[in-house]
């Protein structure tokens, strides 16, 4: 053998030595495996009254969700779905790791499905609070904000519900379909953070409120302004609200008709908002919204076989409609004096050179403001009868 | 096997006194006596051997030699084409003149087509252990070889190896010459070039170059060749052997010659543009230039509609990534990627994990390992056996290694789906086996980077492959535009109107040109 194949083979040695090493002295970069984590479905964020932060969070028990899973091994599995844990401290991050000292497994919060924000917190430092869930690396973005209204963020989280196992998605999913209704929002944390950070723009998160022993209701909205939390709107509010900025798929909106209601589907529907110039000036804020519109039921009298008896409902519907939006930007205007709806952003957009010079004076702007509301209805159908079966006399 | 051969050199080396060197016969004695002693000798302790004496002619007068071993050569044959002939024609001969019988003999009275002359007693040996009758005439210093072979080994069947639902049945056998002739059944045309040479110091098997001249690259042909002349080896016991010998990257995992047992499919790659090598004794023919993209093609494709067969390539490419990726991929997600899994699914995984003693690392290795005992085991089993232990294997693995808290459910899906994918594109079969377990160290230690890593070496290595001069990753690397017609898609047989280009056949576009111009030339 050569002096350079001795070399050679001792540095292939050599290699093996080290690659061989490699196995044990991989530390713990990041490796966590499914057993060793606690998996964070429901986060709650409360103040309590000497200013510190009390957090609680919901946490899955994988084992007694899943039936299939082997359980031939080990003797009997926690029993409860998920388990509820609070802790204070000083700040949100401290509380979190706090919390290991009761809890046995690291809190792994990218499958928190709900932050729930309690009333106090959310009027006194909104933006302080979730600048822990916009820095931390495994928060998700896409998780539902909500505000308790009337409750504490730990009492929601408490409750055991019977639809899902898990609470937390159980609440995800009535938002879901309140949104879907146009009576609630859903808003995710990241749509919160834009909204903070936007002078033309305030945000709004969603609301829940306790119904009962084990349920929830998440309708209506929380209003805020410049970070904090200046008041309510209730369901129908909310509604309107989201006719005006184009979030309804479908809605159930009653109007009124011969001794009785009529409830129009709304099925399809287009808002759109707009801030009409005088002079150089703001002069009125205009609210335009189209909408497709099916009979879904007729609880009155009258016949609707004539497309004149149709253009009438149509006026009607336009009407009611148009009461609901009036209504809710009347209050959002003078009562909370905040732009939940954008009209700044319109501002910005298109008159940038007034925008610049009166954005710090924009709430009581848009409060004078006079609004104008257009509202163009087409029914579509009847569903599958046109006149109500009735006998007639 | 090995281990015999390897003695058989020792003993060679040891005894080389009484080892014959071929080569060194020298020529054929005219005494008959001479040549029947020489013989002896040669082939001593032959019990296979046969040396048969004819006295024909008046009193006996011509002495004629029949050498030939037993069992390779059709006894009624010889028989009838040869010693019965002799004996007629040359019972009231007087001259023992070996001259004149010898011509006569090739003239008109040996029946058989196949004879040919033997100048020494070195090519006479050489016809004797190939198979064939040798005639000795007493007087004479030229050898008869008589081609009287017996059929040889089992009937053409379905290979086993490389069934197809549409196409031939027909497969390789491991007789050279009836692989050759299945061959030239389905290209009837001179042009399918054989050429013949013998490998391997002691077992001198026939190897034969195909090819299809005026198609297939000069240089390619060239080359093999070449590389098949610089075998240097005493025993070529199957074309696995040759495979390694020429291939361009020895030590890859990924082969860089193919090889089948279709003829269909070897007569389409010879249309193409490649080369083939049969080797006799081996149902498994060589082709050359092999690229990356031929282990995803199958014969089927072409007899089925394209749409099909596009279907097909693309569930085949599907099946490769994950036989390779999915256990790998599995762990990096469960061990270290926690947020990219959906919400519900991570639930599910972290219950499926609970109570199981092992790291989902250790988790795969084991169970990747005992499916691999498994299927090693199935080969080598005689087949009624095969069926008891893939039962065995289910409920072992499947079952009870769930019930008894040793795998999670969700693993033996992985390793299922991984063994179900690692089947679908057997030329890879091994390679991907390889893969998955430097991949799935990978995962454990670095998560989907370290996939990331591994992949990038192995499209870095795969790229700069070469086979036979042609790179291996085309027509992906470098892109060649018209020969991605046969990769991930395929197109209808009627719009394939060229060859692969880049295997720079000498004519690319097939048929049309060439017999149109034939067309126009008979008209003229």
């Amino acid at each position: 053998m050569t002096a350079g194949r001795r070399k050679r083979a001792k540095g292939i040695v050599l290699l093996a030595f080290l690659l061989a090493c490699l196995p044990l002295l991989s530390g713990c970069w990041n490796y966590k495996e499914l057993t060793d984590i606690n998996v964070v479905v429901g986060v709650g964020l409360d103040k309590t009254e000497d200013g510190k932060v009390l957090l609680t969070v919901q946490v899955a028990e994988p084992g007694s969700i899943q039936s299939t899973s082997g359980h031939g091994s080990g003797g009997e599995g926690p029993t409860k779905p998920v388990f509820v844990v609070s802790n204070e401290g000083e700040t949100i991050f401290e509380a979190i790791r706090e919390m290991l000292a009761t809890v046995d497994k690291k809190l792994f919060f990218s499958t928190a499905q709900v932050l729930i924000l309690s009333e106090r917190l959310a009027r006194e430092s909104l933006e302080e609070s979730l600048d822990f869930f916009q820095r931390d690396h495994e928060i998700d973005y896409l998780m539902n904000v909500l505000v308790a209204k009337d409750v504490s963020p730990a009492e929601i989280l408490e409750i055991e519900s019977d639809m899902d196992t898990i609470p937390a998605v159980y609440i995800s999913e009535t938002v879901e379909n309140t949104s879907y209704r146009g009576t609630g929002k859903k808003t995710m944390l990241i749509d919160v953070i834009k909204d903070m950070d936007c002078k033309g723009k305030q945000p709004v998160i969603g609301q829940i409120t306790k119904a009962g022993e084990n349920m929830v209701r998440t309708e209506g909205l929380a209003v805020f302004k410049n970070g904090k939390l200046v008041g309510w709107l209730d369901p129908y509010e909310t509604r309107g609200f989201q006719f005006a900025t184009n979030e309804i798929t479908n809605a159930i909106v009653n109007i009124p008709v011969e001794e009785g209601k009529m409830a129009m589907e709304v099925f399809r529907a287009r808002g759109e908002i707009d801030v009409a110039f005088e002079d150089e000036e703001p002069a009125r804020l205009i609210v335009r919204v189209k909408l497709e519109a099916n009979v879904g039921g007729h609880e009155g009298k009258g016949k609707l076989d004539t497309p004149d008896k149709l253009l009438a409902l149509e006026k009607v519907l336009e009407e009611t409609i148009k009461e609901e939006i009036e209504k809710v930007l009347k209050k959002t205007q003078e009562e909370y004096s905040s732009d939940i709806f954008g009209f700044g952003m319109q501002v910005h957009k298109y008159h940038p050179q007034y925008w610049k010079k009166s954005q710090d004076e924009w709430d009581q702007i848009f409060s004078r403001l006079p609004a104008d509301i257009q509202v163009d209805a087409k029914i579509r159908r009847t569903g599958i009868i046109i006149n109500p079966v009735i006998k007639e006399h | 096997m090995f281990g015999r051969i390897r003695n058989k050199s020792k003993s060679g080396r040891n005894n080389s006194e009484e080892i014959v060197q071929t080569g060194s016969y020298g020529p054929i004695p005219p005494s008959a006596d001479a040549v029947k002693a020489s013989l002896n000798e040669i082939f001593s302790n032959c019990c296979d051997f046969i040396l048969r004496e004819i006295a024909c002619g008046k009193n006996g007068a011509i002495r004629i030699l029949v050498a030939y071993i037993d069992g390779f050569v059709s006894k009624n044959e010889l028989n009838q084409d040869v010693v019965r002939p002799i004996l007629d024609f040359l019972a009231n001969e007087e001259s023992p003149g070996g001259s004149s019988i010898y011509n006569r003999l090739t003239d008109c009275i040996v029946v058989n087509n196949d004879i040919h002359e033997a100048a020494d007693m070195h090519q006479a040996v050489d016809g004797i252990i190939s198979g064939e009758a040798v005639l000795f005439i007493d007087g004479e210093t030229r050898a008869l070889v008589v081609g009287v072979k017996a059929p040889q080994g089992r009937q053409v069947q379905e290979p086993d190896t490389e069934t197809s639902i549409r196409g031939a049945r027909e497969g390789f056998v491991e007789n050279l010459l009836t692989n050759t002739a299945l061959i030239r059944k389905r290209i009837k045309n001179p042009n399918l070039k054989l050429e013949m040479m013998q490998l391997g110091e002691r077992t001198k098997t026939s190897v034969c170059i195909c090819y299809i001249k005026g198609l297939a690259n000069e240089e390619i042909v060239r080359e093999v060749r070449e590389r098949l002349k610089k075998i240097k080896t005493d025993a070529i016991l199957d074309s696995g052997i040759i495979e390694q010998y020429i291939s361009d990257h020895r030590l890859s995992l990924f082969p860089t010659v193919g090889s089948s047992e279709k003829c269909d499919k070897l007569a389409g790659k010879l249309l193409e543009g490649r080369v083939a090598i049969f080797c006799d004794g081996s149902p498994h023919v060589l082709t050359v230039p092999y690229l990356f993209v031929e282990s995803i093609q199958a014969t089927d494709d072409y007899f089925d509609h394209a749409f099909f067969a596009t279907f097909m390539r693309l569930l085949r490419v599907i099946a490769l990534t994950t036989s390779t990726l999915l256990p790998a991929m599995y762990v990096a997600l469960v061990v270290y990627h926690h947020t990219v899994i959906p919400f519900k699914l991570l639930l599910t995984l972290a219950a499926s994990q609970q109570g199981i003693p092992f790291s989902p690392f250790v988790e795969a290795m084991l169970m990747i390992v005992a499916f691999e005992l498994l299927r090693e085991a199935g080969v080598r089993m005689p087949k009624p056996i095969g069926q008891a232990l893939s039962i065995v294997g289910a409920i072992v693995l499947g079952e009870a290694s769930v019930a008894a808290g040793i795998a999670s459910n969700l693993m033996v899906i992985v390793v299922a789906i991984t063994a179900v994918c690692s089947f679908i594109v057997p030329p890879l079969l091994r390679a991907s086996m390889l893969l998955r377990f430097v991949f799935l160290i990978a995962a454990n230690f670095l998560g989907i980077l370290g996939i990331a890593f591994v992949a990038v070496a192995v499209f870095v290595h795969l790229c700069k492959m070469r086979s036979f001069g042609v790179p291996y990753m085309a027509p992906f690397a470098p892109l060649t535009l018209n020969d991605l017609k046969d990769a991930f898609i395929v197109v209808p047989i009627w719009a394939m109107i060229t060859r692969p280009k880049i295997l720079r056949q000498q004519e690319n576009v097939r048929g049309a040109k060439g017999s149109r111009r034939q067309e126009v030339n008979m008209q003229q």
